[in-house]
């Protein structure tokens, strides 16, 4: 899509006006019984305790306003407020008990789609936690089930739902792809294997979709530092290799479900003792707290190691060793589901101190960090709301320019591809990079012995 | 199945040294053990681009530019899935399959090794191909392939064509299921969990009739009620039912014919175990958030589990019941409820005998390989243990495992594990 925008732009300039087809399609199709009944079925049967206690407790004090980059990228606009996206959807859909316009509804899928990254950054921030998250994935329930979810997002859930990966990658694709990249990653070492199937192999290594699709050449990095790191791995040829998870963020969870339990039913049937996950946040979110819970599994039926704790290992053991520091100057990006959802952020630090000579901290960091602004479906909603993703990601930009940094390390697949946006379209000179990128440059390609 | 007495049940040890294929190959893949104990290989890799596979040290005449999945069928028979000439095609015992495909994968065989079928694509369609036969009609997709006992093969097929984000047309229903080929005329927005009936003839499936409608099909009729979702159906009552777990109103139910079979609700279901055509039917519940255990006939197990419960089946003659289950980060294995309390890293399915009295396994604890009979683990350490068989007289025990580099064969009496 030809980019219009300039960062002068009025934060307003084109919100209201983006045509998304999927959601205009559906709104056309909508009678108000059907509006009032799915509102006020998943609104009363699939709410509980929790629910009633946001509705009941928030006092509109506005602490969590701070704490949302697109609140702060717009303005300070209330209505784009954590609390304001609420009174802007579920409260309006409560007091009107369900009987909403579909203009509203326009609103609501706009707002609880494009402009909340269910980051859960600002229940850090309010007094008495309230999870605006949990609020906004509820609103995307609703518009799941009204069949109002922008176009982008459905097509990525129903490919899904019908191949349990994200891109359509047919299922012999998947194989040829990893077939290829086995024998392109020879060019480091001759008898380098990506092993397939190995049943009772030590470590599953799984990917999402956009790997093989797009960037097979993370596949090709990764199978270099699993050989040098000498490991007893494998991939599976099966579906259940995608960790990734759309349908967890358009409210689909019974697709969320399936595809969470493919994945730990794969990892299952290899025997192995782990599953280590290739540097993807909202996967991780999935197959740690969000898809395995629906399935019954509290906790990870099978050890979920995320890259950033992988890599601490190999490089704090001593299985990859880092030949000469990397020179330019970083600075990293705490993706949200692995900082806030799971405390890598320091591990993360560690593993930048010991590739890199010079780290520069962006601010603020950490579990405090803003989100990417593509994460939780965001940039998944594709090209119509691309414009208005930029405008609302104006505090992101900042943030990275103030660092000066030459490069940014986004261990994550989604706040990479949403910060390239960021980058492309304000003109920063930033390059953006994986850890992966970054160990397999600096590594010493030599294999891990035990004794040495 | 299988005839397992005229294999050699009397020789206590056999050896093939392995460790010196590392020096003769560039290098040597998983190795795969025949049922028998007899003969054991790898793929090894002879040159760039040139495979073979090596059985007991001798290497097929046969070289490959790329091989994989290299297997033992359960008559003996090993197989690969090779590629020739950029042409991939199924080989077995060192011959190929006259047909040639532009991929083959998801390999699987009957139970006897009579019968063996994969999911094929060529000329950018796809099919199924069973014992060298390539289905007649092709299509653009396909997944969950599925080769019943009979050689019966059936597969999720797409039937119409679908523009790039076309939700719309995705909505409408795109795909049927396949049947030796042919695909059943109604289609489904998603089809999942195929499951053959005891003849290979009928096919059950859950699937979904819209956004939020999720079903069962019948022989590709979905049954008239819909749920909240549903798991993998299966046949009973001399395949005249099918049952499957249900999701109604946030619980999870399990259903005949459309209409409530157990009693009680579970919080969520896993895999269905069933014996005697449905005269037992057990599954993998969960009837506390985050606990699992089995229901039998709707009466669950005392034993529960906070991780998972990977499978769960019935021996030949119904009297054993086994789940193979996590718990507090260990695998373990009970039967009939009892656990043997191995704590595992890793841990297989047994084997059990005909009688239901043995049961025979392996496990990886603490990266060293056991055998495992009736709960006892058998004291000798080995670096890896292949599925291990139980004699037709059931006093015996073959053994097959690797150590320092050798392969071993050993018959063990039951007296010397228990
Ligand atoms: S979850 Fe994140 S994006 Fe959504 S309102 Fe809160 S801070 Fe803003
Ligand atoms: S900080 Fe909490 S109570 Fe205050 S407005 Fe935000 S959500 Fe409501």
């Amino acid at each position: 899509m030809q980019e219009t925008l300039t960062t002068n732009e009025k934060p307003e300039s084109n919100k209201k006006d983006v045509i998304d087809e999927g959601v205009e399609k559906g709104l056309a199709r909508l009678t108000p019984e059907k509006i009032s009944t799915v509102i006020n079925q998943v609104l009363t049967k699939e709410t509980g305790a929790r629910f009633k206690v946001y509705v009941e407790t928030c006092m509109r004090c506005g602490l969590c306003a701070d704490a949302c980059s697109i609140f702060l990228s717009n303005d300070r606009d209330p209505k784009l407020s954590p609390a304001g996206k609420v009174k802007q959807t579920i409260l309006e859909m409560i007091n009107k008990k369900g009987k909403v316009s579909k203009q509203l509804l326009k609103d609501v899928v706009r707002i609880a789609h494009t402009e909340c990254n269910v980051c859960k950054k600002c229940s850090m921030y309010c007094p008495f936690g309230i999870d605006i998250a949990y609020m906004m994935t509820l609103v995307r329930r609703i518009c799941h089930k009204l069949e109002i979810t922008p176009l982008y997002i459905q097509d990525t859930v129903n490919s899904h739902s019908a191949t349990m990966n994200q891109m359509w990658v047919k299922e012999d694709e998947w194989i040829d792809t990893l077939q290829w990249q086995e024998e392109d990653a020879r060019e480091e070492f001759e008898n380098l294997r990506i092993p397939l199937d190995k049943d009772g192999a030590d470590i599953m290594y799984s990917v999402i979709a956009p790997e093989p699709k797009f960037q097979a050449g993370l596949i090709y990095q990764t199978a270099v530092i699993m050989h040098a790191a000498g490991l007893d791995w494998t991939m599976p040829s099966t579906p259940g290799w995608d960790n990734s998870n759309m349908a967890m963020f358009t409210g689909d969870f019974e697709i969320s479900g399936r595809i969470a339990r493919a994945h730990y039913e794969t990892a299952t049937k290899l025997h192995v003792k782990k599953i280590v996950m290739g540097e993807c946040g909202h996967a991780f979110r999935s197959v740690y707290d969000v898809g395995n819970r629906w399935v019954g599994w509290a906790m990870p039926p099978v050890d979920l190691v995320h890259a950033i704790d992988f890599y601490h290992d190999l490089l704090t053991s001593g299985r990859i060793k880092v030949k000469e520091q990397y020179k330019k100057t970083v600075t990293l990006h705490d993706p949200c589901n692995v900082s806030r959802g799971r405390g890598l952020h320091n591990k993360a630090r560690e593993i930048v101190n010991i590739l890199c000579e010079s780290f520069i901290e962006m601010t603020p960091n950490r579990e405090h960090n803003y989100c990417c602004g593509a994460g939780g479906g965001v940039i998944n909603c594709g090209p119509p709301w691309k414009g208005s993703r930029m405008i609302n990601n104006r505090e992101k930009k900042e943030q990275l320019e103030r660092t000066g940094a030459q490069v940014l390390i986004a261990p994550c697949h989604n706040c990479h591809s949403g910060l390239e946006d960021i980058v492309h379209h304000y003109g920063l000179k930033m390059e953006i990079k994986f850890l992966g990128d970054i160990i397999f440059e600096v590594m010493e390609k030599t294999i891990y012995q035990k004794d040495s | 199945m299988i005839n397992k007495k005229p294999w050699d049940w009397d020789s206590e040890k056999k050896e093939i040294p392995v460790k010196e294929w590392q020096e003769r190959f560039n290098w040597v893949e998983e190795l795969s053990v025949s049922p028998d104990g007899e003969k054991i290989a790898s793929i090894v890799n002879l040159d760039e681009a040139q495979f073979s596979a090596c059985v007991n040290g001798e290497i097929w005449e046969e070289t490959f530019e790329k091989a994989w999945g290299l297997r033992f069928l359960s008559n003996g028979n090993l197989t690969a899935l090779v590629c020739k000439d950029e042409e991939w095609t199924v080989c077995v015992n060192g011959s190929f399959w006259e047909t040639r495909f532009d991929y083959i994968w998801d390999f699987q065989f009957s139970p006897d090794g009579s019968f063996m079928g994969a999911a094929v694509q060529k000329d950018g369609q796809y099919g199924m191909a069973v014992n060298d036969r390539m289905w007649d009609e092709l299509y653009d997709n396909i997944s969950g392939v599925v080769l019943s006992c009979q050689g019966t093969s059936a597969a999720i097929v797409q039937v119409e064509p679908l523009g790039q984000g076309d939700i719309e047309g995705f909505s409408r229903g795109i795909f049927s299921i396949a049947v030796d080929g042919i695909a059943q005329p109604e289609k489904f927005m998603n089809i999942w969990d195929l499951s053959f009936d005891s003849k290979g003839k009928q096919v059950a499936s859950s699937i979904r009739k819209n956004r939020i409608d999720y079903s069962i099909s019948k022989n590709s009729q979905a049954w008239e009620k819909n749920f909240q979702f549903a798991w993998k159906p299966e046949f009973i009552n001399k395949d005249t039912s099918v049952i499957a777990p249900v999701r109604q109103g946030g619980k999870w139910f399990l259903f005949k014919d459309e209409a409530p079979f157990w009693d009680k609700s579970y919080e969520q279901f896993g895999q269905l175990a069933i014996h005697g055509d449905g005269k037992k039917i057990a599954a993998i519940v969960s009837d506390r958030y985050g606990k699992w255990t089995v229901s039998e006939n709707d009466r669950t197990w005392a034993l529960h589990c906070d991780s998972m419960i990977s499978t769960l089946f019935y021996s030949d003659n119904g009297d054993s019941l086994v789940a193979v289950f996590k718990d507090q980060g260990f695998w373990d294995i009970a039967v009939n409820g009892k656990p043997w309390n191995l704590k595992a890293d890793k841990l297989w399915n047994p084997i059990v005998s005909s009688n239901s009295e043995i049961l025979a396994t392996r496990m990886e604890k603490e990266g060293i390989f056991y055998l495992v009979v009736n709960g006892k683990v058998y004291q000798e350490r080995f670096d890896m243990i292949f599925e291990p068989q139980i004699s037709p007289d059931n006093d015996k025990i073959l053994l097959k495992a690797m150590k320092n580099g050798i392969y071993l064969r050993q018959i063990l009496t039951l007296d010397k594990v228990l």
